[in-house]
């Protein structure tokens, strides 16, 4: 990963030492001679093709056919992506993701760092919490959004009954455009907030213990402490955060899909006013329920590129924070916190390696 | 190529609860007249895309299939089934509800999707919700009250003023309601779209609807939980469905048991659902799998497929005789399954098209008119020329 190949001291001097080696025998060796580590290899590379490349090379040509599936592939050259763009079903779809994606991401990072601050401190049963932040993110979906849909009904749910009885009007939740992107926003938070907070307690925890104590013993106070210290120290265990958290993003579908159920007709995808139709959504109502996998398969590459440019300028801001420390042009009080910043350097390092094991642990 | 490589053996595909599991076990060991055997494969999650999927590669093509109500949807590629007439079907043809057999025609005229169960239609409502608003409680005076739509309207207006209830969850509701009981759909037999004709069966359903919507008759239920709750508070005193609704309701509001009744819609009754079976023609033997689909659909089996999992006959004679059991408590003793007899003797004949999938924005635009009120003219303007654009695009206009 970019974030901890620039971060880690001494990777440089690793690559420089295989190109001094003057082995040329070995690399002349035939081919044959390796087979048992080539068949050793072999089963993931043949999963990989069979289900992996053939699929992704399948839809781009899929992508200039009109096919339903059944009858003979029809070539139509761009004519499915000449139809996207001026399609505003799949416009009414790309402002979805992004709003849903801004609006349940940027509370939910907040809202995990502050958690992961707060067990940091030393609290008791911390196991406890750990535990109980991760539950949501192993709940079955399909049992969340009958419990959001019953919470976040537009007549009898308990959200809209609390309000009625302190005297409020009912918010339409499931009814409305923005009552939607808020459910299934408040669905994602609940789901993942948890599980970022367990990165970040990660990334806490490799914070050498003496930057605190000192700001302590000058006095700071712990929003100081949260906004100065423990925020910049994070700041690569953050960039990871958003950067797995922007690719769950664009491709939001299991929430929407289920809260509003694709099961009767292609009709209520989404949700009233296709309020919840997301990129991923709408692409899964043209291959399966319009049997248009021709289209389908042009959505699913207009995402691509979608995913692509954030993709690059997730890469550029991370690129341009690393060339800050030494540009000429940094003002002072950049320098000086380039110079904390080099002093904390392995310690952010190992914040970046602690959290990615624990995502391996979790996922194994 | 077939799923097995036993001669004597046929793969049937299925979905759960959509076939007799009792009738399947005896084919399993032997399917009656024939000397082969049956394996029942109960195929989980979106059995389209299952299906079409192993027909498009040409492999694993199970001998028998069950197919869903939108079985046109399989008519464009109609050659890839096999004719079910010279087989012997056509001798059976009068055993069966003549619209039953039609939706199973191909417009080419070949008997490929034949009948299993089917989903005749009416109202479905609250007997003593309505007797307290003073409006006809009794089956027969309320079907006399509402034989119009305009008397329809007319309760369901009655109904909102006094109890201030519903009369259905949605205006989609009673625009699928009375699409389905009109022999006129979105397409004409050539697959010509028609909806957008002056005074076409699609604008008068919109109407319809839109007028219900506005009126209170329907309670702007969008999601599965508002609608259940609905049914089982009382808010909602009614629903136009089908037959296999009936069982659904019981489960969802077992505390109204005893107040439900049931009334002969406005105009006549349609069809909702209702699945069929086809023989791929890679299918091993023809002949065997259409022997077990005569079987399996003959009118005594039917009335056992009733009593075991409510699916209802597509055979009329299954009637005839009292080997149909069904449980009335839930209805107040009214006799369910002669309701539903009567009404199925009535269904329109119709043509559904392929393409009617494509017409999804009807629905979506009159839920944003039921929802967010947004102008019913400009709606559907927005839904006809959502579907134009892509019936343009599909090279169907």
């Amino acid at each position: 990963m970019a974030i901890s190949e620039s971060a880690r001291p001494g990777t440089a001097t690793r690559p420089a030492s295989f190109a001094e080696a003057p082995d040329g025998e070995r690399r002349r060796r035939p081919l044959r001679s390796y087979w048992p580590q080539y068949v050793a290899v072999a089963p993931f590379y043949i999963l990989f093709l069979v289900f992996g490349l053939f699929p992704v090379v399948f839809s781009v040509v899929l992508s200039f056919t009109q096919w339903d599936g059944i009858s003979k592939l029809k070539f139509v050259g761009l004519a499915q992506y000449a139809f996207l763009v001026q399609d505003p079903r799949f416009w009414t779809s790309v402002a979805n993701t992004l709003i849903i994606w801004v609006i349940s991401t940027l509370p939910m990072l907040f809202l995990a760092l502050l958690m992961a601050f707060i067990l940091h401190q030393n609290i008791r049963g911390k196991g406890f919490y750990r535990v109980a932040f991760f539950i949501p993110n192993v709940t079955s979906l399909v049992a969340v959004a009958v419990v959001f849909s019953s919470v976040f009904s537009d007549s009898f749910g308990l959200i809209n009954n609390a309000l009625t009885a302190l005297g409020a009007a009912n918010i339409p939740w499931l009814s409305s455009d923005w009552g939607i992107k808020v459910t299934i926003a408040v669905m994602v938070i609940w789901r993942y907030t948890g599980y970022n907070a367990i990165i970040y307690l990660a990334g806490l925890q490799s914070v050498p213990t003496d930057l605190y104590e000192a700001a302590r013993v000058d006095g700071a106070s712990s929003t100081q402490i949260f906004f100065r210290i423990t925020i910049p120290l994070l700041r690569p265990v953050i960039l990871f955060t958003l950067i797995t958290s922007t690719i769950g993003g664009l491709s939001l579908f299991t929430e929407p899909q289920v809260l509003f159920g694709t099961g009767a007709s292609a009709s209520s995808a989404g949700g009233p006013g296709d309020a919840g139709l997301t990129i991923v959504l709408y692409q899964y109502v043209q291959a399966f329920f319009n049997f248009d996998f021709g289209y389908a398969s042009a959505i699913a590459w207009a995402l691509f590129v979608l995913s692509a440019v954030v993709a690059f300028i997730n890469f550029r801001l991370l690129r341009d924070r690393d060339d800050a420390m030494g540009d000429r042009k940094v003002p002072m009080f950049q320098r000086r916190r380039a110079a904390a910043r080099a002093r904390s350097r392995a310690a952010e390092s190992d914040a970046v390696s602690a959290s990615r094991q624990t995502r391996e642990e979790v996922r194994s | 190529m077939s799923i097995s490589s036993d001669p004597d053996l046929l793969v049937l595909w299925y979905w759960t609860r959509s076939i007799n599991p009792n009738l399947l076990d005896q084919a399993a060991r032997q399917i009656p007249d024939s000397t082969k055997r049956l394996r029942a494969d109960v195929v989980g999650g979106n059995y389209d895309s299952k299906l079409r999927t192993s027909l498009a590669g040409g492999a694993y093509i199970p001998d028998i299939a069950g197919v869903n109500s939108n079985c046109s949807l399989y008519f464009p590629n109609e050659e890839r089934f096999v004719d079910l007439n010279p087989l012997g079907g056509s001798e059976l043809k009068s055993q069966f509800y003549d619209w039953k057999w039609q939706l199973g025609t191909t417009p080419k005229g070949r008997m490929c999707f034949w009948p299993m169960d089917t989903g005749p239609t009416g109202l479905y409502y609250r007997n003593d919700l309505f007797a307290k608003a003073g409006l006809p409680s009794d089956p027969d005076a309320l079907g006399e009250a509402i034989k119009t739509w305009d008397g329809y309207l007319d309760v369901g207006t009655q109904l909102r003023k006094k109890l201030d209830i519903a009369l259905d969850i949605n205006a989609g509701a009673v625009f699928g309601c009375y699409l389905n009981s009109s022999e006129e759909r979105y397409f004409d037999r050539q697959d010509r779209p028609i909806f957008s004709q002056s005074g076409s069966a699609v604008r008068k359903a919109w109407d319809l609807a839109v007028q219900a919507a506005k009126l209170g008759v329907t309670g702007n239920l969008q999601t599965s939980n508002d609608q259940n709750a609905g049914w089982s508070s009382g808010r909602v005193a009614g629903h136009l469905e089908a037959v296999w609704w009936g069982p659904i309701l019981a489960d969802t509001a077992p505390d109204t048991k005893g107040k439900w009744r049931l009334a002969n819609q406005p105009v006549k009754p349609g069809n909702s659902g209702g699945s069929f079976l086809m023989v791929p023609t890679t299918s091993k033997d023809p002949q065997a799998a259409f022997d077990f689909i005569k079987w399996l659909t003959n009118a005594e089996n039917q009335a056992k497929t009733f009593n075991t999992i409510q699916l209802f006959p597509s055979t009329p004679a299954s009637f005839t005789g009292d080997t149909l059991k069904s449980d009335n408590s839930f209805y107040g003793g009214q006799e369910y399954q002669t309701f539903f007899r009567k009404a199925a003797e009535q269904v329109p004949i119709t043509y559904v098209s392929p393409y009617e999938n494509l017409c999804a924005p009807f629905g979506s635009e009159l839920t944003n008119v039921e929802t967010a009120g947004k102008d019913p003219n400009q709606a559907w303007d927005d839904a006809v020329a959502a579907v134009d654009q892509v019936l343009h695009k599909r090279g169907l206009v």
